[in-house]
């Protein structure tokens, strides 16, 4: 429900990159969106074709790509990729872990003609 | 010729802005300031009522509560001694953090201990706006099911207590404390898990001595050292 207000947020920052690279034409917009970032990897693709069908690249592609989660193990140091919604570690039972990837909402890359 | 340019950019949005704002002016206050979310129904006006009830007179407290209409949690919380401010949010499924920084304005923030900011009834979006709080608190009850941690992960992932009210109605429903707690292990090792009942009055002094630790935690990060 408030993927229209990412969308802006992710707007802005493609369209401050695009004004370094003037001379080119946007083609592709890629971002990934955490599992545990808390927004909606479809509601925010829609969002950002909205936006971009008003702007002055209104053929530009929006890809939104959902990254699984992957936790470290603070106890045995073990990398691993989150099971549903169990974040202790599977190898030592360990609680004290933290995630390492999946919690975030970034514009990985942008293509450009 | 395409070409593409790697960003790897966080997306910092507008209310991250503002919820850095706050939380620095809630700093330089020097006071608590907690958010308390939930599904609707859970408590958490209840638990803010019991908590004005037995803390007024120890703690100079404060409330701020979101709803989509009407005042009506705001004069139960300000009935039970806390004063209270509603925002409503209109359609608005969340708290942002221009409401707060606009209802706070009622308040001197270094007149007060603690400041509880009662989100919109939604286990979803309110886990995505960060208001410059210092702990998060989610409240579940039983009638809402043991599972709700791992339905609700994104919210319980980021509580820093996680309060379960409703602890008298256990026997009337399916709900089990052990399937609870092990969900809450799974989605956030570690975290405080208090039972309570809102109700009966039973398990309110782990939460009120889980209160005073905050507060005493951060006043002494706030306060300069005596040396």
């Amino acid at each position: 429900m408030h993927e229209i207000a990412l969308a802006h947020a992710v707007w802005g920052q493609v369209t401050a990159e695009m004004e370094k690279h003037s001379d080119r034409c946007l083609k592709q917009v890629h971002v990934v969106v955490g599992a545990l970032s808390g927004a909606d990897p479809e509601s925010l693709e829609f969002a950002l074709g909205l936006l971009v069908a008003e702007s002055e690249w209104p053929h530009a592609g929006i890809d939104v790509r959902q990254e699984p989660v992957v936790l470290v193990c603070r106890g045995c140091g073990r990398t691993y990729p989150m099971d549903e919604m169990r974040l202790t570690c599977p190898a030592c039972g360990g609680a004290d872990v933290e995630p390492v990837r999946g919690m975030e909402l970034r514009l990985e890359s942008l293509e450009v003609e | 010729m395409a070409e593409r340019i790697r960003l790897e950019k966080t997306i910092v949005t507008e209310n991250d802005r503002l919820a850095a704002a706050l939380a620095e002016r809630f700093d330089d206050a020097g006071l608590l300031v907690v958010n308390l979310m939930s599904s609707p129904g859970a408590g958490k006006t209840s638990l803010l009522e019991q908590t004005a009830r037995r803390l007024t007179g120890q703690l100079r407290m404060a409330a701020v509560d979101g709803d989509l209409a009407t005042d009506r949690d705001a004069r139960r919380i300000a009935e039970a001694g806390m004063p209270c401010r509603q925002i409503n949010t209109g359609g608005g499924c969340h708290l942002n953090g221009r409401q707060v920084a606009e209802a706070v304005e009622a308040y001197d923030l270094a007149e007060l201990d603690i400041l509880f900011i009662e989100n919109v009834g939604n286990l979803v979006c309110p886990a995505s706006f960060d208001l410059g709080e210092h702990r998060r608190v989610v409240v579940s009850s039983t009638p809402e099911g043991d599972d709700k941690p791992v339905k609700y992960p994104v919210a319980f992932r980021s509580a820093d207590c996680v309060v379960l009210n409703k602890i008298d109605l256990v026997e009337a429903t399916d709900f089990s404390p052990a399937s609870f707690s092990g969900f809450v292990r799974d989605v956030k090792p570690g975290v405080p898990l208090l039972e309570l009942s809102c109700k009966t009055g039973e398990g309110l002094g782990a939460w009120l001595d889980w209160l005073r630790t905050q507060r005493e935690a951060v006043r002494c990060r706030a306060a300069p050292s005596p040396e």
